[in-house]
C-alpha cells in the first residue's frame, strides 16, 4: 500500500503487553503439495523487478497471464492492459465467469509493482526470493505480492478443481500504486469498467496482528480510508526593506493562521469501520481506554471520553477528519520583509466528507481573508466507505473462527491510502482484508528486507481461497 | 553605500517636499578643474566586483598622492593576496602634535555593477551634460573619494601643517557580500594605521526643494545594527496521517506570531532628539506636535503611536525584528522534523545583541523553539556624540555655503562601512555635504549622477571643515 501501514498496528501494540521477543517466526511443520506449488508461483512473481525505475509490471502480468492460461482459462477472458504511454506498466486482468448472470461479481485487487529497492542496502539480494528462519525475504514478498499471488494461485486452483462460481470472480493485478505518475487500477476504472466492474472487491489494507510471542491478536478488516487532500495556503505583501518593517507582515499572517489551524480539531465523527472497530477494541485494551471507547460510541460528543482515546495518535485520526501544517516556504532574502509566505497543510478526511467542506472549514479557522487555500492537487474522488454489512462480515468471521479461534476480527479505517481509493470512488465498494499476520513494526514494508512469516503467508492463502469460494457462492449483495 | 541608506534621507524629508530639475552652472574655478581631472580618473577606473579592480584604483591615487609630495612611508596600498583586485589605500598626513588624536577620512571605491547595455551613457566614461556628471560611482561613493583625495593633495601643495594627523582609507568590498570589507580589514589588522579620534564617512547629504533650494543638510551619527536571528524547532516528525498537536510549524508560528505582535520599547538618543526637534517644524501640524512632546517626554506613548505610523521613523525610535523568511518540512505527507525561520533585527544603537536575543526568547515563551543570532554579531555602540567639536565647524562651514540651512542629524536604520568603525572604536559620522532632491538619482540603479553644482560645492566644503578639524584644539 502506499502509506502507513503499520500505523493502526502500532496503536495496538502499545495497548498489547508482550513477554519476550520471538526473532525467529515458527517454522510450518510440514509444506503440503499445494503449497509448493504456490510457492513457484509467488517466487516468479516476487522476482520479477516491478519498480519504476528499472522493472516492468508488463513483464509480471504476462507471466501471471500465462499461468492463468495453462491453467485452463480462455485466452478471452486473460487480458493484458498496457496503456501505450505506459509500456512497462501493464496490468492483468482476468475473469472466471459465474452461473448466475444476475449475481454481482466479485474483483479481487492487488497491485504488483513495488517500491525501490537498492541491493546495496540489503542483507539479500531484494529480488530473488530467500526463505531463511521461518521468514520469505524480498521486496514485494508482502506488499503487495503476497496477496497478488494468492489471487492468481487461487484462481488456478479453483479452474483446476473445476469450481463453478455463482457470480463472476474477476481479478485485477495492477502497477502504479506505489508511485505517483500513472495509477493502473484508475486507468482500468476509467477507461476499461466492465473489465473490473464488481459488486465488491477485496484488496490490501488490513492484516493480521501478532503478538511479541508471534501469537495472533486481532485481523483486521479494512473498510474505507481517509482521503488524502494537500492545501497550499498562500498569502502575499507588497514587502520592501527590512529596516522599517511594519506589522501586516506575511510571515505572522500565516502563522497566525497556522497556529490556529493547528490548534483546531475537527469534530469526531464514526463510520462502520471505526464504529466496529472501537467496539471491538473495548475488553482489549486497558479499562480506563475501554471505558472511554465504550462512552464515545455511545456518543460521540462526549469530551471527556473524546480525550481519553484521541490521545492516541492512530485513534485520534480514525475518529475524525485530520488536517496538519507539514511544510512552510516564506521570504527571499534576511534583510527584505516577505513578499510571499506559503503552507501546505495536508489533510486526512474522513470519507464521505466533501473536500471543499474541509477547505471551507480551514479558512474559517485561519479567519484571514489575506490568505488563499487552494487544492494543491486534483482531488480523489468522492469515497464513501463500504457498508460492513453482514454479508461481507459473516464469511469473514466463519472462516477466521475455523483458522485461529477466539482471535477478534476488528473493522479499522484505514488513515493511509490504498488503490481502493480508486474503486470506492467508482463505485465499487472494497474491503482491505489479506488473513496474513504480521508483527507491529511493519515487516520491512517499503524499508529494507521486506519480509513475511512463511507460515503466516500460507494460513492467509489458506483462508483467502475459502473466503472467496464463500462470497463466490453466497447469494444477495454486499449492501444487502 | 548599501542599498537601504537612501531611505532615511529621503522617505522621511520626503513626506513633505516634492522634487526640482536641473541646476545652472557657473564656470569652473582652475582648481575645480584639477579636481575634476582626478574624479574623471577615478570614476573611469572600473572597479566593480565582477571585472573591475579597486587595486587599480587605488593605485592610480596613491601616484596623485606621491606626484603632489607624499613620501612613500605615508602611502600604503593595502591588498590581501587572496583578493588581488580588492585593494585598498590608505594616506597619512602626519600632524604636529602627536598627542592630538586624528582625524580620519573614509570612503569606498568599488562600486555597484552596470552593465553597458542597459545604461543611457557608458557606466565608465564620465559625462557632463545639462549640470549633472553621469557615471556609475559619480556620487555612491567616488565623489567623496575624489574630495579626499583632492583634499589630501591641496593640503601637501599648500604646505598646511595640520595639529592633528589627517588620514584617509579609500576601502573596497563595500557594495558586495562575496567581497573583502577593507574597512573592516583595516579596523580589524591594521588599527593603528587607520586609527583616529573619529571618522567622516557617506552615509548623509543634503536636500534640495522644489526650487533647487537646500533645505536642510543632514549629518549621520549612528546606525542601527543588523542582526540576524534563527529561530528553529525540531520534532521527531511521523507520518501526516496521524499527526499530533505538538508540532515543529505549529511551534515556531505561536513563536514568530509573538514576535510580530510586539513592538520594542522606544527610545531616544542625542542623535534622534536632535533628529525629531529638527524636523518638526518641517512635516505637518500633527506629527510636528508629536515629534516635540516625543522628545520632551520619552514615555509620551501617544506621540510615539503617531510617529511611528511613518516606518522609517519607527524604526528610528525603536529596535524593530521582524520574521523574513522562514522554511519547514521536507514533504507533504509527513509531519515536519525541522522548522526555521530568519528574524532579521535592526538593533539601537547602544542595545546589546544578548539583550535583544533574550527579548526573542522571552516573547518566544517556548522551550522548543531556540533563538540564535548568526556569526557576524557585531558590537552595537551608542552612536557617536554630537559634540560641539563635531557640531560647531559643520555649522561654521555650512554657513559659508548655505546660509541658515537648518543641520539635522539622523541615525540611519541602514548600514554603511561607518559600522565597522563604529564598533571597533572609532566614532564614525556620515557627512558628504552633496545635495541632491528626492529624485532619481540613479545610486545603484541606472544612470547614476550628481549635480556639478553639488559635488564642487561639497569639495569646497569638506575641505573647509577636514581643515578645521585638523587645526582645532
Amino acid at each position: 500500500m502506499t502509506l502507513g501501514r503499520g500505523l493502526l498496528a502500532t496503536a495496538l501494540a502499545l495497548s498489547l503487553s508482550g513477554v519476550a521477543s520471538a526473532q525467529t517466526a515458527t517454522p510450518p511443520a510440514v509444506v503440503r503439495p499445494d503449497q509448493l506449488a504456490f510457492k513457484a508461483l509467488y517466487k516468479e512473481l516476487v522476482e520479477i523487478n516491478t519498480t519504476l525505475s528499472v522493472g516492468s509490471c508488463t513483464k509480471a502480468a504476462e507471466a501471471m497471464g500465462a499461468r492463468l492460461t495453462a491453467a485452463g482459462f480462455p485466452a478471452a477472458d486473460v487480458q493484458v492492459v498496457v496503456h501505450p504511454d505506459h509500456p512497462r506498466e501493464g496490468s492483468l486482468v482476468a475473469v472466471l465467469h459465474g452461473t448466475d448472470a444476475k449475481a454481482g461479481a466479485m474483483l479481487l485487487l492487488a497491485h504488483i509493482d513495488v517500491v525501490e529497492a537498492n541491493p546495496a542496502d540489503w542483507t539479500r539480494d531484494p529480488f530473488t526470493l530467500v526463505e531463511e528462519n521461518g521468514y520469505f525475504f524480498a521486496r514485494g514478498a508482502s506488499d503487495d505480492k503476497a496477496q497478488a499471488a494468492i489471487w492468481v494461485d487461487s484462481l488456478v486452483r479453483l479452474k483446476q478443481a473445476g469450481f463453478k462460481p455463482r457470480r463472476d470472480i474477476k481479478l485485477a493485478l495492477t502497477c502504479g500504486e506505489e508511485s505517483e505518475a500513472y495509477n493502473g487500477i484508475e486507468d482500468l476504472v476509467t477507461n476499461h469498467r466492465p473489465l473490473v466492474d464488481a459488486a465488491f472487491a477485496l484488496n490490501e489494507g488490513a492484516d493480521g496482528l501478532l503478538d511479541e510471542n508471534d501469537k495472533p491478536v486481532v485481523l483486521e478488516v479494512q473498510g474505507g480510508e481517509k482521503v488524502y487532500q494537500d492545501f497550499t495556503l498562500t498569502i502575499t505583501n507588497p514587502g520592501g526593506h527590512s529596516s522599517r518593517p511594519v506589522h501586516d507582515n506575511a510571515i505572522n499572517r500565516l502563522s497566525a493562521a497556522l497556529v490556529k489551524i493547528g490548534g483546531y480539531d475537527f469534530p469526531v465523527a464514526f463510520n462502520d469501520a471505526t464504529r466496529g472497530y472501537f467496539t471491538r477494541m473495548i475488553p482489549l485494551v486497558a479499562a480506563d481506554k475501554g471505558a472511554a471507547m465504550k462512552a464515545l460510541v455511545a456518543n460521540p460528543d462526549d469530551a471527556a471520553a473524546q480525550a481519553i482515546v484521541t490521545s492516541d495518535p492512530m485513534w485520534n485520526s480514525m475518529l475524525r477528519t485530520t488536517c496538519v501544517a507539514t511544510m512552510v516556504s516564506a521570504g527571499h532574502a534576511p534583510n527584505a520583509l516577505p513578499q510571499r509566505a506559503t503552507a501546505n497543510v495536508n489533510c486526512r478526511i474522513l470519507p464521505g466528507v466533501p473536500v471543499e467542506a474541509v477547505r471551507q472549514q480551514l479558512m474559517a479557522v485561519a479567519a484571514d481573508d489575506g490568505i488563499a487555500f487552494t487544492l494543491a492537487h486534483e482531488p480523489s474522488k468522492a469515497s464513501p466507505p463500504p457498508p460492513l454489512t453482514p454479508f461481507i462480515m459473516g464469511p469473514i468471521e466463519a472462516e477466521a473462527g475455523k483458522l485461529w479461534p477466539g482471535v477478534p476480527v476488528v473493522t479499522i479505517l484505514l488513515t493511509g491510502a490504498t488503490d481502493g481509493i480508486h474503486t470506492n470512488g467508482a463505485g465499487i465498494p472494497t474491503y482491505g482484508v489479506s488473513g496474513i499476520f504480521g508483527s507491529s513494526d511493519g515487516d520491512g514494508i517499503h524499508g529494507l528486507n521486506e519480509r513475511v512469516r512463511v507460515k503466516a503467508l500460507y494460513e492467509g492463502r489458506d483462508f483467502l481461497f475459502a473466503l472467496i469460494k464463500d462470497y463466490a457462492m453466497a447469494k444477495g449483495q454486499p449492501k444487502g | 553605500m548599501r542599498v537601504w541608506r537612501k531611505m532615511v534621507a529621503g522617505a522621511a524629508l520626503a513626506a513633505a517636499l516634492p522634487g526640482l530639475a536641473g541646476a545652472q552652472q557657473a564656470a569652473p574655478r582652475p582648481d575645480q578643474l584639477a579636481f575634476r581631472a582626478l574624479y574623471k580618473e577615478l570614476v573611469e577606473t572600473n572597479t566593480t566586483l565582477s571585472v573591475g579592480s579597486c587595486t587599480k584604483a587605488a593605485e592610480a591615487m596613491a601616484a596623485r598622492l606621491k606626484a603632489a609630495g607624499f613620501p612613500d612611508s605615508d602611502l600604503h596600498l593595502i591588498v590581501d593576496p587572496a583578493h588581488p583586485r580588492e585593494g585598498n589605500l590608505v594616506a597619512v598626513l602626519p600632524g604636529t602634535d602627536p598627542k592630538a588624536k586624528a582625524v580620519l577620512m573614509l570612503a569606498h571605491i568599488d562600486v555597484v555593477e552596470a552593465n553597458r547595455a542597459d545604461w543611457t551613457r557608458d557606466p565608465f566614461t564620465l559625462i557632463e551634460e545639462d549640470g549633472w556628471f553621469y557615471a556609475r560611482g559619480a556620487s555612491d561613493d567616488k565623489a567623496q573619494a575624489s574630495i579626499w583625495v583632492d583634499t589630501l593633495i591641496r593640503f601637501k601643495q599648500e604646505g598646511f601643517r595640520p595639529r592633528r594627523t589627517v588620514k584617509m582609507a579609500l576601502t573596497c568590498g563595500e557594495e558586495s557580500d562575496g567581497a573583502l570589507n577593507g574597512a573592516e580589514l583595516l579596523a580589524t589588522k591594521y588599527r593603528d594605521l587607520i586609527d583616529a579620534g573619529f571618522a567622516l564617512n557617506e552615509g548623509a547629504g543634503g536636500l534640495l526643494g522644489d526650487d533647487g533650494k537646500p533645505v536642510s543638510l543632514s549629518i549621520q551619527s549612528g546606525e542601527k545594527v543588523y542582526q540576524d536571528f534563527t529561530l528553529s524547532s525540531t520534532n521527531p516528525g511521523g507520518h501526516s496521517s496521524r499527526p499530533v498537536h505538538d508540532n515543529a510549524i505549529t511551534h515556531l508560528a505561536g513563536a514568530l506570531v509573538r514576535i510580530g505582535d510586539y513592538d520594542f520599547p522606544v527610545q531616544l538618543n542625542d542623535t534622534t532628539r536632535a533628529y525629531f526637534t529638527a524636523m518638526a517644524p518641517l512635516v505637518d501640524a500633527e506629527t510636528g506636535a508629536a515629534m516635540r512632546a516625543l522628545v520632551a517626554d520619552p514615555t509620551d506613548a501617544a506621540a510615539a503611536a503617531v510617529i511611528s505610523r511613518n516606518p522609517t521613523w519607527n524604526s528610528m525610535l525603536r529596535t524593530t525584528c521582524v520574521a523574513t523568511q522562514a522554511s519547514a518540512g521536507h514533504a507533504p505527507n509527513a509531519l515536519p522534523q525541522r522548522a526555521e525561520a530568519n528574524v532579521n533585527c535592526r538593533i539601537f544603537p547602544g542595545v546589546p545583541v544578548a539583550e535583544v536575543q533574550a527579548k526573542l526568547i522571552a516573547l518566544a515563551a517556548d522551550p522548543k523553539v531556540t533563538v540564535t543570532p548568526d556569526a557576524t554579531t557585531l558590537l552595537t555602540p551608542p552612536p557617536p556624540p554630537l559634540s560641539d567639536a563635531i557640531m560647531k565647524p559643520i555649522r561654521a562651514q555650512a554657513d559659508k555655503l548655505w546660509p541658515g540651512v537648518p543641520i539635522v542629524p539622523f541615525q540611519s536604520t541602514g548600514a554603511t562601512d561607518g559600522k565597522y568603525l563604529n564598533s571597533y572604536g572609532i566614532p564614525t559620522y556620515g557627512l558628504t555635504g552633496i545635495f541632491a532632491d528626492n529624485g532619481n538619482s540613479g545610486v545603484h540603479g541606472l544612470n547614476e549622477r550628481v549635480r556639478v553644482k553639488s559635488l564642487y560645492d561639497a569639495r569646497d566644503f569638506l575641505y573647509g571643515l577636514i581643515k578645521t578639524y585638523a587645526s582645532a584644539k
